[in-house]
């Protein structure tokens, strides 16, 4: 069985199943929760929020810094071609070089950690249910061991209305 | 106004793309024959050699290098509204934020084509890219063009990326809803999207710190677009103020185009569910603080420039305020200043077709700002042996037209492929963060706050 | 030492007859432009004749300047040429160099004595006046910038030419074509640096000014001019 999971039809429930499945043993990095939006007001929505995102934004930043201060200074130096009697490495032009590959360096570090930690691009998971865009919340195990099959179902099973589902 | 549920807005905003009418079909055949009309223009005056233009000894810049300034200020419309707003947790900017980000990068790509249409020898703009070349040489860091490059390009990138990460969720959504091959392209340019709590997390957060980023980026792009003039030792050109009045003029007039945009959306895909009175009063408010600094920047200039009596900058002066250019300075004047502060100021005409009327004038006038800064110091520099006055030709009247027409285009190719209001961050905004309120707030379906 | 290229223009010999402007035309394969795009203000004349009336009827005095590219030390055109065609060489020129030149025109906006001109069109030349353009100089297509070079030509001929010979550069040896076209002999060029030749002397004249010097451009020519009434 790749997942077991269900189908709730709003954050309170599905909260509910989330607190089962943490009584039932399982650790917040097994547990899926896939909603059409995101869902801050409820506890689990922060399961998987650790990230490194502003650090890197910020590495990529100091990486376009030094590329720009690299390739100003190096291609002025290589032929130095005087314009103007200003200095041939002129700081105050070339800060503004050094900004914007600054910035963009920050904001292709941000998008390239997403697309990777996001698993953009890579092939996607099994555990999906379209239903997801019409407002239901899918909470669910991927790849759960058959011995804690039984606790999960009765976890996920917090009202007899919610249907299990199998992939 | 409380919104629909979640069913209906799903339906209402994906109904553009599931369902097409003629009229779409008879707009979109317009629009591109007048964009193809531009480009053959364009291609006509490359092969007939600059010469069909009106520029000439000394007015070396005229009507391309005023789209150009026009077209990147008004692509300041989706930094505001979407970075800035969204950093000050305002909800009302959510059915807001994707039409303001479509418009500017629209006007950034369209504005970024005229720097190589007024070249003259366009073929050879790649020189700007920094690229080893077999000639050893690489571009000068020190000039102003070379700045445009890096900046127009970083805010480009950052735009589309700004843009297209939120799209990513609404793609998902389009995927889930269709069927055959319209679901296999959706479904590729959803990247995979589940909507899991780490992917939410990682985009939200992604879209934090490129909110944080493309603020500053947008301030230099047009501050680095005011150097190509006040770099220059021309009258009235080699000023201080120019960088913050330039992005105050950004500003400005990208708030007038995105009311526009907006209020058109509104009746034309039937958003009046979406889009309320209030959107428009905010925007509209917005535009009347700009209006104000907008005024505020130009006494400022022209006290400045009066007071000093600067022989050579007093020409220009003149010729500006009560010579040849005074009917186009004094009609900016007019529908820059004194309409939008009546209709924007006064509650009773701050509605949706006032905000329009006065957005509409605000584009004309923020046009011929950025005329009446190139063209009049062009033509009255030092020497007074070389004056001169400028005459558009047809192909720059064309090519000016055909961006108008590309730009409406391009917005209605995009509505039809993407929902134009960003359906995960409407729906989420009826449940914001706890982290938001404290105890006892009021909330209220639009925004966090009730001005 | 370095040569340091110089003008001195006498505006009180001056007569404002164009023999100037006809040979720069000549020398260095500038195109008349026709009737209607002079009209229209395209005229490329590198160096132009520049006439002021001065004082009210009767006493009307008629004042001739010859303006060209006053090959500036902080020339404004060169930090803004985006692909370094606008430089300064290592004799003192504001060197264009054709090839580089992708037609922005900030340039020419740029150039507070607007000498700096565009080509428009490709130039055309009716048969047989091809017949008389100068080999030593290229011809420009359309879309670049071109101006004054102080004949640069010439300076480079005669430099080499000296050079093989194993000797300096005698003043008064290079004499760009409007020097050499002037009856007047109004234009004098030679090596600012060499403080024994004839524009270092006259540079040092109680009548020379710099046009527009308060701009800060520091431009290498020099007007003669008596300015009170003798």
């Amino acid at each position: 069985m790749k997942a077991l999971y269900a189908m709730y039809p709003d954050g309170h429930a599905a909260q509910r199943a989330v607190d089962g499945l943490r009584k039932a043993g399982v650790t917040d990095n097994d547990i899926t929760v896939i909603s059409a939006q995101p869902m801050e007001e409820f506890n689990f929505s922060h399961i998987g929020h650790k990230t490194y995102m502003w650090y890197i934004a910020c590495l990529g930043g100091l990486v376009g810094f030094a590329g720009a201060t690299g390739l100003a200074y190096i291609t002025e130096t290589s032929w130095p071609i005087n314009t103007g009697g200003m200095p041939i490495v002129s700081w105050w032009p070339n800060l503004i070089i050094m900004f914007e590959l600054t910035m963009l360096g920050a904001i292709l570090a941000s998008v390239i950690t997403l697309i990777v930690t996001a698993g953009l691009g890579r092939r996607r998971p099994a555990l999906y249910d379209p239903e997801v865009t019409d407002g239901k919340i899918l909470v669910g195990v991927e790849n759960p061991r058959d011995a804690s099959l039984p606790d999960l179902k009765k976890a996920l099973q917090i009202h007899p209305n919610i249907s299990l589902k199998t992939i | 106004m409380k919104l629909p549920n979640d069913a209906t807005i799903t339906t209402d905003l994906l109904h553009p793309l599931l369902n097409t009418s003629w009229r779409f079909y008879l707009l979109v055949a317009f629009l591109g024959s007048i964009v193809l009309m531009g480009l053959s223009t364009w291609i006509f005056q490359m092969v007939m050699g600059f010469g069909m233009t009106g520029i000439n000894n000394p007015i070396f810049w005229a009507f391309y290098i005023t789209n150009f300034v026009f077209w990147i200020g008004i692509s300041h419309a989706g930094t505001l509204i979407s970075a800035i707003l969204r950093l000050v947790n305002a909800g009302w900017r959510r059915p807001v934020t994707r039409c303001a980000e479509v418009i500017t990068a629209f006007a950034l790509m369209i504005g970024a084509l005229f720097p190589i249409i007024h070249l003259g020898r366009p073929w050879l703009f790649f020189w700007l890219v920094p690229y080893p070349s077999s000639r050893m040489i690489w571009p000068n860091f020190r000039s102003p063009l070379a700045w445009d490059f890096f900046a127009i390009n970083t805010y480009l990138t950052g735009s589309l990326l700004f843009l297209f990460l939120p799209m990513i969720p609404d793609f998902a959504i389009v995927r889930d809803h269709s069927t055959g091959l319209r679901r296999k392209i959706y479904g590729v340019l959803a990247l995979g999207w589940r909507g899991t709590t780490k992917q939410w997390h990682r985009l939200e957060t992604a879209m934090s710190i490129m909110a944080v980023g493309i603020i500053p980026v947008a301030v230099s792009v047009h501050t680095i677009v005011s150097f190509d003039f006040s770099m220059a030792p021309v009258p009235m050109w080699h000023s201080t103020i120019f960088g913050p009045y330039f992005v105050a003029g950004a500003i400005f007039s990208g708030i007038a185009g995105l009311i526009i945009a907006m209020a058109t959306l509104r009746k034309f895909l039937h958003l009046e569910n979406y889009l309320y009175p209030l959107h428009f009063q905010n925007l509209g408010k917005l535009l009347l603080m700009m209006s104000l600094l907008w005024g505020y920047f130009v006494f400022n200039e022209r006290l400045t420039v009066w007071y000093g009596n600067h022989e050579a900058d007093m020409n220009v002066f003149w010729v500006t305020q009560t010579g040849s250019f005074s009917p186009l300075f004094w009609t900016m004047v007019t529908v820059n200043f004194v309409i939008p502060v009546i209709i924007l100021g006064i509650k009773r005409f701050r509605t949706i077709t006032g905000c329009v009327i006065a957005s509409c004038g605000v584009c004309v006038g923020m046009w011929l700002e950025r005329f009446l800064i190139v063209v009049p110091s062009l033509g009255h520099k030092y020497l007074p042996y070389s004056w001169g006055t400028y005459t558009p030709q047809p192909v720059e009247l064309l090519i000016t037209v055909s961006t108008f027409a590309a730009m409406t285009l391009l917005y209605t190719l995009f509505a039809k492929f993407v929902p134009i209001i960003s359906i995960w961050e409407l729906k989420a905004g009826k449940h914001p963060s706890p982290a938001l309120f404290p105890e006892g707030a009021r909330e209220h379906p639009l925004g966090e706050v009730h001005i | 030492m370095a040569h340091k290229w110089g003008l001195a223009v006498d505006l009180d010999r001056c007569d404002g007859c164009g023999a100037c402007v006809t040979a720069c035309h000549a020398e260095n394969n500038i195109p008349t432009v026709g009737e209607m795009q002079a009209a229209r203000g395209r005229a490329m004349h590198w160096i132009r004749v520049e006439r002021y009336w001065e004082g009210e009827f009767p006493n009307v005095r008629l004042k001739f300047r010859p303006v060209m590219c006053q090959q500036c030390d902080s020339a404004p055109c060169e930090p803004v040429c985006p692909t370094y065609a606008s430089h300064h060489t290592a004799d003192g020129l504001n060197a264009q160099i054709y090839n580089r030149c992708i037609g922005t025109r900030y340039c020419a906006n740029a150039c507070p004595y607007n000498v700096r001109f565009f080509d428009f069109f490709n130039p055309a030349w009716d048969k047989p006046l091809q017949l008389q353009l100068n080999p030593d100089v290229s011809v420009r297509e359309v879309g670049v910038m071109e101006k004054c070079t102080f004949c640069s030509q010439r300076i480079l001929a005669t430099t080499i030419q000296a050079k093989a010979e194993k000797r300096e550069v005698k003043d008064g040896e290079i004499k760009p074509a409007c020097a050499q076209a002037c009856p007047a002999k109004a234009i004098v060029f030679g090596d600012l640096n060499d403080p024994e030749s004839e524009v270092s002397r006259l540079a040092e004249s109680p009548r020379g000014s710099k046009l527009l010097e308060d701009l800060g451009t520091r431009p290498n020519v020099n007007y003669l001019q008596r300015l009170t009434e003798a």
